[in-house]
């Protein structure tokens, strides 16, 4: 299997905030942290969500190396090496890097990993109703989009 | 480790009827998500679906009877609760007859069926519902005018969409999901968007027409007008298949479209281009939303919006607006024994005034509280509220409260504590989606009924049905042993038992087209009624015509001064349904606040910035809520959102004053439409300033 990528056609995105609450269903998580999130600038709506980037500035500026890219290109984070020191937060670009505070530790986009090896998509994309979060391999996933 | 079993039902955080599968283990649901093989859904889920085990399982929930004692809330069982109930319902009908008695639902849980059965059997005519101004009041106006609601068929692939005040695919849908209108739009079907607010669906649109608020009638005057004058109506149509073709042209002539351009602010030019691409465009649907219900043209204008369907040839033709067939299973209408009612159906509060809400069996809710303040025509002494919280959902707030506060009884069925069930003297505690055995989506016209089944049992609440059910046992009606045995008998005729239909998950009827060309049109004289013959009846204006709102700017301008604005007070959001889902914690983290929309200008010159509480003032009140710039609306309009009170706020007024914008609004006779009793939310004028106090 090649690299992975998840990509939010943002023209798309009606702003209904299904992906939101999927995500938190599927990660368990009480308000606070918010790993994809719509943001309303009426009349428009801006996703904010984890680029899994090829270089990830949250993996870079983590100290603890609690961070790091697996072989589909998933930028995922070991939470038990988590300082709770939030380098990584102020070092996303896109604001995607979120802390949860009961638990100290900074929590990001997984991309539903546990689901991906049930053959499933992300929880967020799952439900989307104009099917604006797509999803798969990165260079199918550029084809698509007619963005290469 | 216990296994995980998966539940196939159907959602109803909405109106909606997603498909939904549940899991659950140890008899705890402990997710849920999208059903891929649901025809309605196909796999999408909201917000408010997705946060049903927040609400469910919610700590605040009440899972058990209550009763009032001394002003406090005392457990009671069941048993004790529906002998209180049945005692004090009895006693009231002993002294002033079974009409004293209010039954109420809000938008509803399905219930209907059960809800009127029970009420008709007591023999109360008085059924109050969200029906006067939200979607039933669309159902009355088209049963008069072409005899069923005429829906828009995205399954026949339309090529021209009007997306007439709704946005489908944010808010609740009604009877279509919005994945079924993206579906046709992503086909390439030209969409036009008839929105005073810029929404998702505006910015998609081939043409957009921002119009003021209120004025959806005339702007259809002006789509009938340029198809008529260029002779773009289906000739054959008219012609064989509408009754008062001559006068209602004449009526429709009669206006130009200076006129329409200066009532709606939408430009002729724009106008002609839109009537034209509607007509031109075959097949075409028109998908209607609450908005131009909301007003005092109410059935003037679906029967307009009818008319251009009608004229155009789109009337259940594939593609256009149709008239979905049933599956074979009982009618909601069946189930409830209308008929029961029988002379009591005389007595309904406002049924000689309001003949369409009387036609179809609901009262506008100002006359429910006129009878409980004033005691005329007679008095209401008892009520029954189901899932509605018309404290914060009803116009005129304050009459509202004042009203319920002085019932002798009054029972509130319901999840949550609300500003409504605090008036109470009973409250009884109920199901949820996820513990319900019904068969759902039986009163919607979209074709369909669905198999919603008990994915877990919560505490001591019971399904409404089985409340009205076993309610109604007790007071001598004609009920089933069981749930379920009542929906072997809804399903009878399809020659199905709910065990088997359970497993089948949902029936979808035959679709046939152009039914009229055998059967006509289901109205007096079988032909769509542009001259309605019912209306004439009744005394009214037999043609359809464009009202101004009473509290406007052209009806108003002595008011204007000080109150400059129009306020649109209905704004929907996607997390919240009416007053619900303010307490479930995912949905608020996301919409924490009350938002009145203003246009930057706008709130510039009046001090306001992003953010800021907001004082909302009319002529009846203020109210505060925080202000979002959103450059998509008009500078001259402001909109806010309704259905807020505040859980977190524990007195038992729950902050119901502090934001809800139905103080402002207005529930006298002659805002309202004067034959459903429509109120009036959409247009009232306000000014806006500054809060400073919080």
């Amino acid at each position: 299997m090649g690299k992975i990528s998840l990509i939010i056609k943002r023209r798309e995105c009606m702003g209904c905030h299904a992906c939101e609450v999927a995500c938190k269903q599927e990660h368990n998580l009480p308000t606070g942290p918010r790993l994809i999130r719509v943001i309303e600038k009426a009349p428009d709506f801006i996703p904010v969500y984890c680029h899994h980037c090829a270089n990830a500035p949250c993996m870079e500026s983590c100290p603890e190396k609690a961070i790091y890219k697996n072989e589909l290109g998933m930028v995922l984070i070991k939470e038990e090496l988590c300082i709770g020191c939030m380098a990584c937060v102020e070092a996303c670009p896109f604001g995607a890097m979120q802390f949860f505070e009961e638990q100290n530790v900074a929590v990001k986009c997984d991309l539903c990993i546990h689901r991906i090896s049930e053959g499933q998509g992300p929880a967020c994309a799952s439900v989307c109703p104009t099917r604006c979060i797509i999803f798969g391999d990165t260079k199918g996933l550029l084809d698509r989009m007619g963005a290469r | 480790m216990s296994e995980i079993k998966k539940v196939r039902t159907v959602c109803r955080s909405c109106h909606g009827g997603c498909g939904v599968i549940v899991h659950v283990k140890d008899g705890k649901a402990v997710k849920v998500e999208g059903d891929p093989e649901s025809p309605i859904s196909r796999g999408s889920l909201c917000s408010k679906g997705l946060s049903i085990l927040q609400l469910a399982y919610h700590p605040e929930r009440i899972l058990h009877p209550l009763k009032k004692v001394d002003g406090n809330w005392k457990r009671v069982s069941w048993n004790e609760a529906l002998d209180i109930t049945v005692e004090n319902l009895n006693r009231v009908i002993k002294e002033y007859g079974p009409e004293s008695v209010v039954i109420g639902q809000g938008t509803g849980r399905d219930y209907e069926s059960h809800l009127y059965r029970f009420a008709n059997l007591l023999g109360t005519p008085n059924v109050l519902t969200a029906g006067h101004m939200c979607y039933v009041s669309r159902v009355g106006a088209t049963l008069i005018t072409c005899g069923n609601l005429p829906v828009a068929d995205y399954r026949g692939n339309p090529r021209c969409i009007v997306m007439w005040a709704c946005n489908p695919l944010w808010t609740n849908p009604d009877e279509y999901k919005g994945i079924d209108f993206w579906d046709a739009y992503k086909k390439g079907a030209k969409l036009i968007v008839i929105d005073p607010r810029k929404g998702f669906l505006a910015k998609k649109a081939d043409l957009w027409l921002q119009l003021r608020p209120g004025t959806d009638g005339a702007l259809a005057i002006g789509f009938l007008k340029v198809i008529i004058e260029e002779n773009l109506y289906d000739r054959d149509f008219v012609e064989n298949y509408i009754h008062g073709w001559g006068p209602f042209k004449e009526r429709i002539l009669g206006h130009s479209l200076e006129w329409v351009e200066e009532v709606t602010w939408v430009k002729r030019d724009l106008i002609v281009q839109a009537a034209r691409m509607y007509a031109n465009t075959k097949p075409a649907a028109i998908h209607w939303g609450v908005p131009t219900e909301q007003t005092i043209n109410c059935t003037d204008c679906t029967r307009l919006l009818t008319a251009l369907m009608a004229i155009t040839g789109n009337l259940d033709s594939p593609g256009g607006n149709v008239f979905y067939v049933p599956p074979n299973v009982r009618k909601v209408s069946d189930f409830a024994l209308h008929k029961e009612l029988g002379e009591r159906a005389k007595k309904r509060l406002g049924g000689e005034q309001y003949k369409l809400a009387s036609r179809v069996a609901l009262i506008t809710p100002k006359v429910a509280w006129e009878a409980i303040l004033t005691g005329k025509p007679y008095p209401l002494k008892a009520g029954l509220l189901c899932g509605t919280n018309p404290v914060v959902t009803r116009a005129n707030a304050r009459e509202v409260y004042e009203a319920l506060k002085r019932l002798e009884f009054l029972v509130v069925i319901d999840f949550f504590m609300t500003p409504t069930a605090e008036l109470a003297h009973l409250f009884l505690p109920a199901a949820t989606w996820l513990e319900v055995n019904h068969v759902a989506d039986n009163w919607k016209r979209h074709g369909f009924v669905l198999a919603r089944q008990k994915a877990v049992e919560i505490g001591e609440a019971w399904q409404d049905h089985k409340i009205f059910m076993e309610l109604g046992k007790r007071m001598g009606q004609m009920w089933w042993d069981t749930v379920e045995d009542a929906l072997d008998y809804i399903l009878e005729p399809a020659g199905l038992t709910w065990e088997e239909f359970k497993r089948i998950g949902y029936l979808q009827g035959q679709m046939e087209y152009y039914k009229y060309r055998e059967k006509g049109f289901s109205t007096p004289t079988g032909k769509v009624e542009l001259y309605s013959t019912i209306l004439e009846k009744w005394g009214r204006d037999p043609l359809p015509k464009y009202t101004e709102p009473p509290e406007s700017p052209l009806s108003r301008p002595d008011l204007l001064k000080r109150y400059p604005y129009i306020l649109n007070a209905g704004l929907r959001t996607p997390t919240f349904f009416h007053s619900a889902n303010r307490q479930i914690p995912w949905l608020r983290e996301i919409r924490p606040h009350p938002i009145v929309e203003i246009h930057p200008e706008t709130a510039q010159k009046e001090g306001i910035e992003e953010g800021m509480w907001v004082w909302i003032e009319s002529t009846r009140g203020k109210v505060r809520l925080k202000a979002k710039l959103n450059e998509g609306i008009h500078p001259k309009v402001v909109v806010a959102e309704h259905g807020w009170w505040f859980p977190e706020i524990k007195d038992p007024g729950h902050g119901w004053e502090i934001s809800n914008i139905n103080i402002l609004t207005d529930n006298s006779h002659e805002s309202m439409d004067p034959v459903m009793g429509a109120t009036n939310i959409r247009v009232l004028l306000c000014n806006i300033s500054p809060c400073k106090e919080v």
